[in-house]
């Protein structure tokens, strides 16, 4: 046991030192942070511009309830949109290839044609160096609609008051039911379970990198006799995985202090700035989604760490080793690829299935954890399965790493590797 | 008591010998040397008698116990294979090795400073392992093998990549813990280091001992008719002067194995005269004669 306290100690040492580790403790809270405050700061603080657009109306009835319904203000209370009248003097296409100037050389930023048979409904064409802002577009035919529907309603002799009374939308709420009673759902849950998720898989992946790349290293280092000369190559293993766990441990902690503190003083220090942004609520996480998060991370850590421990150990180099990686990779990217799946339908058979088998089962079931807290019957044999696998891959990796470790030049074949696992 | 004990070991790779049928026996507190060409089989044997690798058959034990995970910390093993981390201190490195033969604290450290003075490594002490050249690597390694103080020591061609101060120094350093009482076995295919240091040897070739026992005794058996010359000039035609049996001839150097019965002064008699002679010696035969012999081809 001693022998492998030596080795958890000096793989964590190692590790926690590299500037890698502290890069990548620091910069990755500062970057989550930067995604959810970036947006948030830039649109409490650009003010916008006025825009000018110009109006041809042919049907002369439609422009002045058009300007007065266009009621945007900018932040600092200005009108948002300023409407010119153009009158039809000359020829139509005269007028418009005069306006087409004006937008190309930023007089206005786009002009509106109301036909003159705009009421029977004729088409109206909205005119701009470019269209793509769907804002603007979608807040002006909104207004647009309404004047003319209103018009339409009023010539067909009836009350527009009393008929948008009988259109009004019907609200439409969304909540969740959990163990503790019913909450509204503001859309937070997607985020967070995005995020955790995303995160479980990006640390999956980095820190079977990380063991593959140290098993390379004590490989072609040809350090690993020496070592074994002292403990067996399963205590190796064992302290290696162990110390690099910890490694990784290390860094939740420190970004759940971020976190934390994050959550409870991030707001009021946004606030306190800018006192516009009260309004951006930062989701709660329940501790469950924690406790759970940390669970899968362990067991998911363990059973790919020994894969990527018994492939780095049949190997002479990372080049050599990445070939063999890619299934295991894949067995980790495979369920992100289905996230979107299991999110839209949490609780079909399919969702359920995947979320037991070992290899997906600690992305996808952490997953419908955060959306949905399944059933204790699911959620424990989900983790048992994924604890009897890897028991017996923590038995067979073994197998591999003893025999591989002391094996250099050419890389086994499949059938090779599998005759190691019987040597005694 | 004997400190290695290998009975009839035998190590297979599918029909490949490894090792074939190997017994051999180490006296306590005496140094053994392994002998045989590139690929005979020592690096197998060793890593046997280290358990890294287990035999098919036979049986070995190592200071009068079967070869377990607590006897390790009381043998210092330098593989063949062998190497550092890269990134790791000296000094830390040594620690960590330590720590894993469970040989901690204040006097762990006193051992590792004192060994790193004695090698002149002191000051590279809190440098990374990769700053240090191949030959202050291997310094280390070896550090690593005596550091805990064991009883055996197992040494997989010790000498490859040093240069000669460092050879005379780890040479004069495994004499220095045979007198202590310390068992020392190494493998090697460097006759003249077998020569200056081994009681014993065991001579392997193609998975199998030839050759084994006493390093006095063999020399004696192969009797006292070989002749060390030294000469300047044309000795083309020397089996005409003599009954020769073996010509080792190196162009200047050349050893000389005559047949039984053959006096060896006829030979310098027919010689005198015709060739400069530096140096005429009788003696039994060299190592690397016998190793030449015995293996039946040249080594490097």
């Amino acid at each position: 046991m001693n022998k492998i306290f030596a080795v958890i100690k000096r793989e964590y040492l190692q590790m926690v030192r590299t500037k890698g580790f502290i890069l990548g403790t620091i910069l990755g809270p500062v970057i989550i942070g930067l995604f959810i405050f970036v947006p948030v700061l830039v649109s409490v603080m650009s003010v916008g511009d006025q825009e000018r657009i110009g109006v041809i109306d042919a049907s002369q009835e439609v422009f002045q309830e058009l300007e007065n319904r266009m009621d945007f203000k900018l932040k600092d209370g200005r009108q948002r949109y300023v409407l010119e009248s153009y009158k039809l003097t000359a020829g139509m296409d005269q007028l418009k290839e005069s306006l087409n100037q004006k937008v190309l050389q930023g007089d206005i930023s786009g002009y509106i044609y109301i036909p003159e048979d705009v009421i029977k409904g004729g088409t109206v064409e909205y005119t701009a160096e470019h269209v793509s802002d769907f804002e603007e577009i979608s807040s002006i035919s909104k207004v647009l609609n309404n004047v003319i529907v209103e018009k339409r309603l009023k010539q067909a002799g009836l009350n527009p008051e009393e008929i948008s009374g009988y259109m009004e939308k019907v609200e439409f709420k969304t909540q969740k039911v959990t163990k503790k009673g019913v909450e509204e759902d503001t859309g937070g849950t997607f985020i967070i379970s995005y995020i955790l998720v995303l995160i479980l898989y990006m640390t999956l992946i980095f820190y079977g990198q990380i063991i593959l790349r140290g098993v390379i290293e004590e490989k072609s280092s040809r350090v690993v006799e020496i070592v074994l000369s002292s403990l067996k190559p399963s205590q190796l293993m064992a302290g290696k995985i162990l110390g690099i766990a910890a490694v990784g441990l290390t860094q939740y902690l420190i970004w759940a202090v971020f976190g934390i503190g994050l959550s409870s003083y991030g707001r009021s220090l946004v606030t306190g700035f800018l006192p516009e942004a009260s309004g951006f609520k930062i989701p709660s996480i329940p501790t469950y989604v924690f406790v759970y998060f940390v669970v899968f991370f362990i067991l998911g850590y363990f059973l790919f760490a020994t894969l990527y421990a018994a492939i780095g150990s049949t190997v002479n180099s990372e080049k050599e080793a990445q070939q063999l990686v890619m299934p295991v990779t894949m067995m980790l990217v495979f369920p992100i690829l289905l996230m979107m799946f299991v999110m839209r339908s949490p609780d079909s058979t399919l969702s359920v299935v995947l979320s037991i088998i070992p290899f997906f089962s600690p992305i996808l079931m952490l997953l419908r954890i955060c959306i949905l807290l399944p059933s204790f019957i699911q959620i424990f044999s989900s983790i048992a399965l994924l604890i009897l696998t890897t028991m017996g891959m923590v038995w067979f990796a073994g197998k591999i790493y003893r025999v591989g470790l002391l094996m250099y030049g050419k890389r086994p074949s499949l059938p090779e590797i599998i005759k190691w696992v019987r040597y005694k | 008591m004997k400190a290695i004990d290998v009975q009839n070991i035998t190590k297979k790779y599918g029909s490949f010998f490894a090792v074939k049928n190997l017994s051999f026996d180490v006296p306590e507190a005496s140094v053994y040397g392994l002998l045989g060409p590139n690929g005979a089989g020592k690096t197998t044997t060793i890593r046997m008698i280290m358990n890294v690798i287990i035999p098919d058959k036979g049986s070995i034990r190592v200071l009068g116990e079967k070869m377990s995970e607590k006897m390790k910390s009381r043998i210092g093993y330098l593989p063949e294979e062998r190497g550092l981390y890269p990134k790791m201190k000296v000094g830390e490195l040594l620690v960590f090795l330590a720590d894993l033969k469970d040989f901690r604290g204040l006097e762990a450290k006193n051992v590792i400073d004192s060994w790193l003075k004695r090698f002149d490594l002191f000051s590279w002490k809190d440098k990374k392992v990769e700053e240090l050249s191949r030959g202050m690597q291997q310094k280390v390694q070896f550090i690593a093998t005596v550091l805990h103080k064991p009883e055996l020591i197992i040494l997989d061609e010790p000498f490859s990549g040093l240069d000669p101060v460092n050879t005379k120094l780890l040479k004069d350093i495994m004499l220095e813990m045979k007198e202590q009482g310390v068992t020392i076995i190494f493998s090697t295919h460097r006759m003249e280091q077998v020569e200056m240091i081994c009681d014993n040897i065991c001579l392997i070739n193609k998975a199998q001992s030839v050759l084994k026992g006493n390093l006095d005794e063999i020399k004696k058996a192969y009797g006292k008719n070989m002749v060390i010359l030294e000469y300047d000039g044309n000795i083309r035609k020397i089996k005409e002067y003599a009954d020769v049996e073996k010509i080792d001839d190196y162009g200047k150097y050349m050893e000389i194995k005559l047949k039984d019965g053959e006096d060896p002064q006829n030979l310098l008699a027919s010689l005198a005269g015709k060739v400069r002679i530096d140096r005429f010696e009788i003696k039994e035969p060299t190592l690397n004669a016998i190793f030449i012999d015995k293996v039946g081809e040249k080594n490097e």
